[in-house]
């Protein structure tokens, strides 16, 4: 009897050594998060993440060529959504998208760069993002110049960050539910430019909605 | 703004410590004594330049930088005042700038508002100077010719102070947001850039002028400044012979006519008219000059200009009213008329500084002002403008007695008294108040060019034993523009609301407004000071802000004081930062200098102003201050001045909570109405009224787009209240009735389309889609849903 409860009272040390304690004891200080299965479109945890704050990354389906994309995710009260310190937004490029235009002449100047008439920078870009009403995730980053080609999307396209409020009271062990209300990405063909409107030009330009899948999201 | 301390350059200290020991010189020395310091002011300037080069280090400044006097002059009590220009690598690095004032016994004094320290900019630029002009140009995308060939000066910008330009009638600006300037997109805060200077006069383009700072690596136009000096369209009584029976001093020709050329006034000649070929008439550009515009037999300007000439008498005008029911008339006795109004306009003005400031001409220089008389076409009849390049006037014929309802020649000597004053704040490309809506330096310029005409007028109408170098007593009209309308002056300065759009006190937010009616407080704050304010609540005089009323000081100690802060202290460093505080310090300054700390004067000078709600009264406490602060990390109305007057961007139809900050109150509620003050009488047409606010402050903005105002009044002090303005924009792009970041697919697919094709994907109301719509995008993103 005496060494079976000495048996216990070891167990919960090394539980608490390892950081493991019991979900339900205490305060939330990190999140976890397990992928979604699949291989089409989906946020994976991503490697930049750290023990305060979960980064997770929007992967597409191999084989298919996108020219950009944006989702709206909502987080239950507790999770907070973070900036990136290299954007300044709530997503960060992973660089597989060229944001800028393609040359500092816009589409269809006579003159090559330099020196076209009315040259303009690349700046500014479609990466941007922020968190609306109901701590609903809102980011988007698509490349702004039709001369630019699509990109292959089945890689990390862009990151997100999360992390636990700590004046929340959320606690450990807690599953917190993420859900996508909206996910559209920008497709290979867009089309040729034509001075003359079709509607197809015009159904292009809305571009493609999708189901994003996401994983498993627990407070520790 | 601290005018006395140089933030950032710890070194200076050393170099400013003796000001606080510095005896004021605020009398007149004697001739001679002037004139021995006056000799060594070229010493004095190589000594200041030697001891910030001592302190360049530890300034910040690096190898390739340098100090450089711009200028520099005596003034009457023996204090050289230096401006000095930054240059890196050669080049000026814009807005970067010292004033050093040096007293007669050596102690050194510094004026500065922060040098661009720790600037790396290796190599240059790397498209042509002939690219940025091509850029400046293509910008302007003038229709007709250019009236000169541009000139292009190489710079350093530092980016925050790129800015703006809004097209009114477009509806829109071109935006260009410091906020993108960040070191995630790449731009770094120092770039090579060039200055190109674009000025046009033709029957297509109307009159302009403009510096462009253009990007030396991109071409992007990063800054665009109006160089025009616009008066509101207003014109007087009707007599058409302002200036009465005068002797004028004119000039004797080749040809044994005279000329409205007056040699005796300006030693320099004037920049805008040296290009002129010399046509031996016996015409020169040096010597004060009254030219007219001609038009066709159907009032259409030609575009030529013409010098009052030919007048076999020497015998101008007819005393008539301008009457150009007739064309052609320009040069005859009754076009000469306006030219005699506009020359003793110009010569009043230049006499004025000269004799009661001791002042070489309006810009500090000597050189010359000219004017040019009966314009119809160069911008519109019923206007008056300075054009601070050409240190030129232009004065508009009028529409009356043409048309019933028209107004006055734009001669009188009021307005020709104002644009001259233009001519003494804004001397040159190099210093210049920025003029433009958004900026409180509008005001602060039209104000001084108000209070100057006014000051001018005074001192035109001294009796005969009137000194000549002091402005008299007596009461002036207190009116601005008095014969422009014909039914009443365009402004007051006892109660300027008095013309139903200027306001009479500084609120948060006023800098929105255009800068002949911003200029409101300061143009009350000068004449009470001069003139005093009444205890009785139903004079015109009265403050709510100084309830008891002050006591004036007389106009000519007014007008020292003002003249001596706008020369010496409220130094402008061509961004637009100046502002009615800093306004107030310099006035303050320049009392001390003048009168004496502790003076009178000096408390007559906080009270004069604290009457149009800058800063406490003499003894009194802080007051109560209502401003929209930056609001969730961002600027909820573009505060920050440095910026530029860039515009808040937010999506209409949203439930939005502006911030506002309540300084020195415990009780910081304040109560939320839409709209705002500078919308008073349809003054600002384009603002508006929308939406539902409620008392907590959160906005649900309309879905109507374009610029809305909101006005946030403190509870604890209901006379201090701040103006916020915003554009509402529309980011559903995908039209799924949700503004989202997923609309960004609509703008990548539309940007540069100009085919009308997706008139609706615009965030404006715009057949086209481009990085303005890009930046007005994701900045209103950025403010309606920040990430803490």
């Amino acid at each position: 009897m005496r060494s079976r409860f000495v048996h216990r009272a070891a167990l919960a040390s090394l539980a608490l050594a390892a950081g493991c304690a019991d979900s339900s004891s205490g305060p939330a200080t990190r999140l976890q998060y397990v992928d979604p299965a699949g291989s089409g479109w989906r946020l994976v945890r991503d490697p930049a993440s750290t023990p305060e704050r979960l980064v997770l990354a929007i992967v597409g389906p191999a084989g298919l060529n996108t020219r950009g994309v944006g989702f709206n995710l909502r987080a239950p009260a507790g999770v907070r959504f973070r900036k990136f310190e290299s954007s300044g937004w709530p997503i960060e490029t992973t660089g597989v998208y060229e944001l800028g235009n393609l040359d500092p002449c816009p589409p269809g100047d006579p003159y090559p760069p330099p020196n076209c008439v009315d040259p303009f920078p690349a700046e500014p870009v479609l990466l941007a993002g922020g968190v609306k009403p109901g701590n609903l995730l809102t980011v988007g980053i698509f490349q702004k110049d039709r001369r630019v080609s699509p990109k292959p999307s089945g890689v990390p396209l862009a990151r997100i960050a999360l992390d636990v409020d700590p004046a929340s009271g959320l606690r450990a062990g807690a599953i917190l539910p993420l859900e996508v209300l909206k996910a559209k990405y920008s497709p290979e063909d867009i089309g040729a430019f034509s001075p003359t409107p079709t509607q197809e030009q015009a159904d292009k330009g809305h571009g493609v909605l999708f189901t994003l899948a996401v994983g498993t999201l627990s407070a520790r | 703004m601290n005018f006395t301390t140089l933030r950032r350059l710890a070194a200076l200290a050393a170099l400013a410590a003796p000001l606080a020991a510095a005896a004021a010189s605020p009398a007149a020395l004697p001739r001679d004594v002037q004139a021995r310091i006056e000799a060594g002011r070229p010493a004095r300037v190589a000594r200041v330049e030697r001891q910030l080069r001592a302190s360049a280090t530890a300034m910040g400044l690096g190898p390739a930088d340098a100090l450089v006097a711009d200028s520099s002059f005596t003034d009457e009590g023996g204090r050289t005042v230096i401006h000095l220009v930054h240059r890196h690598a050669g080049a000026r690095v814009l807005g970067s700038q010292l004033v050093v004032h040096v007293e007669p016994d050596g102690t050194t004094r510094t004026i500065g508002r922060g040098l661009a320290a720790g600037i790396v900019l290796p190599g240059g630029p790397t498209i042509t100077p002939e690219a940025a002009a091509a850029a400046a140009r293509a910008r302007l995308a003038a229709r007709g010719p250019l009236a000169s060939e541009p000139t292009v000066e190489r710079i350093v910008f530092p980016t925050r102070f790129r800015s703006e330009t809004f097209d009114p009638a477009l509806g829109r600006s071109t935006v260009r947001r410091g906020s993108y300037a960040s070191a995630a997109t790449g731009l770094a805060p120092f770039v090579w850039a060039y200055r190109v200077h674009l000025e046009v006069r033709n029957a297509l383009d109307g009159a302009g002028e403009w510096f462009y700072v253009v990007h030396g690596d991109t071409g992007e136009i990063l800054r665009t400044d109006d160089l025009l000096r616009r008066a509101t369209a207003a014109v007087g009584t009707g007599d058409g012979h302002f200036a009465g029976q005068v002797t004028l001093d004119t000039s004797l020709m080749n040809d044994g006519t005279y000329a409205l050329l007056d040699t005796t006034r300006g030693t320099q000649p004037n920049p805008g008219l040296v290009y002129f070929a010399d046509d031996g008439s016996g015409w020169v550009p040096t010597g004060m000059q009254v030219w007219w515009e001609e038009h066709d037999g159907t009032g259409a300007s030609t575009w030529n200009t013409f010098l009052f000439q030919g007048n076999a008498a020497n015998a101008w005008g007819d005393g008539q009213p301008l009457d150009l029911i007739t064309y052609g008339n320009e040069a005859s006795p009754n076009g000469q008329t306006a030219g005699v109004d506009v020359m003793v306009g110009l010569r009043t003005a230049w006499d004025f500084f000269g004799h009661v400031f001791g002042r070489s001409g309006l810009d500090g220089n000597g050189t010359t002002a000219s004017g040019t008389a009966i314009c119809t076409g160069f911008t519109q009849a019923d206007n008056a403008w300075w054009s601070i390049g050409s240190h030129q006037g232009f004065f508009g014929a009028g529409t009356w007695p043409r048309f019933d309802d028209g107004v006055d020649a734009a001669t009188d000597l009021d307005v020709v008294a104002h644009e001259a004053t233009h001519g003494v704040t804004s001397p040159s490309w190099d210093r210049y108040f920025v003029n433009g809506a958004g900026y409180e330096e509008a005001g602060l310029d039209e104000g001084t060019s108000d209070f100057f005409s006014e000051m001018v007028e005074i001192w035109a109408g001294r009796a005969g034993g009137d000194p000549d170098d002091a402005v008299p007593a007596t009461p002036g009209d207190g009116q601005i523009g008095r014969t422009f309308l014909r039914t009443g002056p365009l402004r007051w300065f006892d109660r300027p609301s008095k013309d139903g759009r200027s306001p009479d006190a500084w609120f948060d937010g006023m800098r929105y407004m255009d800068g002949h009616f911003s200029a409101g407080p300061l143009n009350r704050a000068l004449y009470l000071l001069a003139r005093g304010a009444s205890a009785n609540p139903a004079d015109d005089t009265h403050s709510v802000y100084l309830p008891a009323g002050m006591t004036g000081i007389g106009n000519d100690s007014a007008a020292r004081i003002w003249y001596r802060a706008i020369t010496e202290y409220l130094v402008p460093d061509l961004t637009g930062s100046l502002t009615f505080d800093d306004a107030r310090q310099a006035a303050l300054d320049a009392a001390t200098d003048l009168f004496a700390a502790g003076s009178g004067e000096v408390a007559a000078v906080e009270d004069a102003f604290a009457a149009v709600n800058v800063g406490p009264a003499h003894g009194g406490p802080p007051r109560v201050k209502v401003s929209f602060a930056p609001w969730r990390g961002v600027d909820w109305i573009s505060l920050q001045y440095t910026d530029g007057p860039t515009r808040q961007f937010l999506p209409r139809g949203e439930n939005l909570r502006p911030r506002v900050t309540v300084e020195n109150a415990s009780n910081t509620d304040v109560t939320w109405s839409l709209g705002g003050p500078s919308m008073w009488n349809g003054a600002e047409y384009f603002v508006q009224a929308g939406g539902t606010i409620e008392a907590d402050g959160t906005w649900t903005t309309p879905y109507q787009m374009g610029w809305h105002a909101v006005t946030a009044t403190s509870v604890a002090d209901p006379s201090q209240f701040a103006e916020g303005r915003v554009s509402l924009i529309n980011m559903d792009m995908d039209s799924d009735l949700e503004q989202d970041a997923t609309d960004m697919a609509e703008l990548s697919y539309s940007w540069y389309l100009s085919n009308g094709l997706n008139p609706s994907h615009s965030v404006y109301i715009a057949p086209w889609v481009d990085d303005e719509d890009v930046s007005a995008f994701v900045d209103a993103l950025r403010t309606a849903w920040p990430v803490p």
